[in-house]
């Protein structure tokens, strides 16, 4: 009896703090999504409603426009855009960084510089990117003016063309700092036996990289791409300080829409707010799912 | 040796113990703390119990004199003796403690700076502190309600220049109705009603704002020997006549920020290229942005941001600082520029209407109680004060500021202020199109508008938007 109560005496603690701020609050939201609401009152059940509202939304899912056609798409084609372009795009960087800076003297200082990105809050990150992006005041500006391209520089967030890829690259440049150390991390890790003997046989730089390096970075790569996607899919901050969804909702997300749903809104619509939520969950807990499944299997 | 191994064995705790312990200490370490938290939340929370002061007060009346009056048929003797009483009160005294009114506004700088002279006058006045607390337009519009949503505001007392916002706050039951607070022939009728649900005030108005039109440095325009326009084909050539001169980023300033400074040119646009009704009709829903007449407003809109006539938006006041700097030649925005610290001379600064133009728009700034409020009765006096005469003349001296009460001298205003206050009077006054509907109307309108600036050829794109957003918001309104 003893034997089989102890094992919950030690659950207990981290049961409290689960159910309080994850379980609780999950099912509080889904709960919260099917009910129809005045403000903060609940007025009753609304099934589906708040779904089908969300969803039939051109803030959501803008049918006017086509991917060819650029945005404003919608805000889940948008979060959609986001994790085709950023999560390859921070890892292969951070990747590359890792192995250029492996053996550089003074790395480590070159690494610390990078991951600052990662240090500094996500709110300033989106001013800065206002900055950055800036058509007299901005590097990038600075940068295509001092090598000849001066006729393209323009306020990249204000137009809705460009807007959303500004901001995803801008992204880049504050996450790579992460990938970067999580893969410094994997390589250290790595034998150098291995190495040494891909040596003997004589196999190339290239060769050693493919065949040793990348498999043996399997569960670093696993880490990053599943932190980076979830990381993605909850973009905020970096939005909504940078051009507040706009121009135009050309770089709405969900996450976005949600809180304007909740905050912006008079009165307030907790209930398609929570259903944007639920929807961001779903979505993130099936590729989270999908990424644990793919980590067993190789276990 | 062996009694010392029996010691030790004795001792000798199993790992399963060990850990068991462990874990017992951990729980109950977490349960001391979930208790001591608590507790200490609820300690915190706890008012605590007023202070009796006892005071004994020993009084004597020396050389009074008793005055005793004995009246007799026919006569009246009065009889006066000196005395002296000595008298010892001993009272309980509980002191009352003292209220400091709490204050949002969206005005910072020198707005802010006029605004806290007439909060020192209350404060002489009444005795009771006022705190102003700056907001933010998103800070204001979303944090209040928030608040109010758990039942409670930082704030006693608030100003917000959004009347439709004001009305679902009151039909919400949030903020406290002020009809038997003011009287409403004291101001325009129109800043009455905008505030008005079913013959319910909830809000006092109390500053008046205009949007009169351009505004220019003085200085650079006669330095370049340009006039301000009175026709639009004037308006056109001195538009090229800005482009042309070097230094120039662009003839007119497109301020940013949430977005209203390019919803308020647009809106300039709406009554001066259609005319006022058809801002009134878009307000009350009787015509919506697909209209042909709104489309050709819009048109020529889009014709001037094709030619490159307006600069990209960027943040409002920074686009002040240029102006000055002779980045841009012109800036729509409201009466509030002669105000601000970017202008480093407000006797250098002129504005000329909206070419050809019959109206335009005015707005203003209520005062509103939140019903969560610790001090309403303070705070109703507040409100009253600020609706009144003698606020307002404070503010109007200061300068930027238009008032709402009928009461204040027409002296009181500077020169900067008459001139609008008298091109007002030459022209139909009508209420900010955003401002009057509200809600996601007017996020959608500025967002949108951010994009027609930087994309004129998704006219209509931007104009389906609109007209989806706006149909649905004038039905609910």
């Amino acid at each position: 009896m003893r034997r089989n109560i102890t094992p919950l005496l030690f659950l207990f603690p981290a049961l409290i703090l689960l159910i309080t701020f994850v379980f609780y609050p999950t099912i509080a939201t889904i709960w919260t999504s099917f009910l129809s609401w005045r403000g903060w009152r609940s007025t009753g059940f609304a099934g589906l409603h708040n779904y089908i509202e969300v969803l039939s939304r051109s803030s959501i899912i803008n049918l006017r426009r086509s991917f060819l056609k650029g945005p404003p798409l919608g805000a889940l084609p948008h979060n959609i855009i986001w994790v085709v372009i950023h999560v390859p795009l921070s890892t292969f960087l951070g990747l590359l960084l890792a192995v250029l800076l492996r053996r550089v003297r003074g790395g480590f200082l070159i690494k610390s510089v990078i991951f600052l990105g990662m240090v500094i809050p996500m709110i300033v990150g989106g001013i800065l990117l206002r900055f950055i992006y800036d058509e007299h005041a901005g590097v990038v500006n600075a940068v295509l003016r001092a090598i000849g391209l001066g006729w393209m520089a323009r306020t990249w967030t204000a137009y809705p063309d460009t807007a959303l890829f500004a901001l995803i690259f801008g992204s880049v440049w504050i996450w790579t700092g992460f990938s970067m150390i999580v893969y410094s991390a994997g390589l250290e890790g790595i034998p150098e036996e291995l190495y040494e003997a891909a040596k003997i046989d004589g196999a190339s730089r290239l060769q050693i990289f493919r065949h040793i390096t990348i498999p043996m970075l399997k569960p670093a790569t696993m880490t990053v791409v599943m932190m980076t996607v979830l990381w993605v899919l909850k973009i905020f901050d970096i939005v909504y300080v940078a051009t507040f969804g706009g121009p135009g909702r050309a770089t709405t997300v969900l996450a976005l829409e949600m809180y304007l749903d909740l905050f912006f809104k008079i009165p307030s619509n907790p209930g398609t707010a929570a259903a944007i939520a639920t929807l961001l969950t779903l979505i993130t807990l099936a590729f989270a799912v999908y990424m644990v499944r793919v980590a067993m299997v190789r276990r | 040796m062996e009694s010392k191994e029996n010691i030790l064995k004795g001792k000798k705790i199993t790992r399963r113990e060990a850990i068991s312990t462990a874990g017992k200490i951990a729980i109950t370490a977490v349960i001391t703390g979930v208790i001591a938290g608590v507790g200490g939340y609820l300690a915190g929370t706890s008012v605590a119990p007023p202070k009796t002061v006892t005071k004994t007060v020993t009084k004597t009346a020396a050389a009074a004199t008793v005055t005793k009056t004995v009246t007799a048929p026919g006569t009246t003797v009065t009889v006066t003796k000196p005395t002296t009483i000595t008298t010892t009160v001993t009272t309980s005294v509980v002191p009352t403690p003292k209220v400091e009114l709490t204050v949002f506004s969206l005005w910072s700088g020198k707005e802010e700076e006029n605004f806290l002279k007439a909060l020192k006058a209350f404060t002489d006045e009444t005795g009771i502190a006022v705190k102003h607390v700056p907001q933010t337009t998103e800070g204001l519009m979303i944090g209040l309600p928030t608040q109010f949503a758990a039942g409670a505001s930082v704030a006693d007392v608030v100003v917000a220049p959004w009347p439709a916002w004001i009305k679902e706050l009151g039909e919400e039951g949030h903020i406290i109705e002020v009809t038997d607070l003011i009287d409403p022939s004291k101001y325009p009728p129109s800043y009455v009603k905008l505030v008005t649900v079913d013959g319910k005030i909830y809000a006092a108005p109390f500053k008046a704002w205009a949007k009169p039109g351009f505004w220019y440095k003085k200085s650079f325009f006669e330095k370049h020997g340009l006039t301000p326009p009175k026709t639009w084909s004037e308006f056109l050539d001195l538009l090229e006549k800005l482009k042309k001169i070097p230094g120039i980023e662009a003839p007119i300033a497109s301020g940013d920020g949430v977005g209203w400074p390019l919803s308020d040119v647009t809106e300039a646009f709406i009554i001066g290229r259609g005319s006022p009704d058809l801002q009134r009709d878009l307000i009350e829903g009787k015509v919506t942005f697909t209209d042909p007449n709104v489309r050709g407003v819009f048109e020529d809109l889009v014709d001037l941001l094709k030619k490159g006539y307006f600069s990209v938006p960027d943040e409002w006041t920074a686009q002040i600082d240029k102006l000055w700097a002779e980045k841009y030649g012109i800036y729509f925005m409201g009466n509030w520029m002669t105000t601000m610290p970017q202008v480093k001379d407000v006797k250098d600064l002129g504005f000329f209407p909206f070419p050809e133009t019959k109206g335009a728009v005015a707005g203003g700034d209520w005062v509103i109680v939140p019903k969560y409020t610790k001090h309403p009765e303070e705070a109703k006096k507040l409100l009253k004060f600020l609706a009144g005469p003698k606020a307002q003349e404070i503010m109007v001296r200061a300068g930027g500021f238009l008032a709402t009460n009928v009461d204040v001298p027409a002296e009181a205003y500077t020169p900067a202020d008459k001139a609008v206050v008298d091109f007002l009077k030459t022209v139909d006054v009508v209420p900010d199109l955003d401002d009057a509907i509200g809600g996601e109307f007017q996020r959608t309108f500025w967002d949108q508008l951010k994009l027609l600036w930087t994309s004129p050829e998704m006219l209509d794109d931007v104009l389906e938007t609109l007209a989806e957003v706006h149909t649905k918001a004038v039905k609910k309104t």
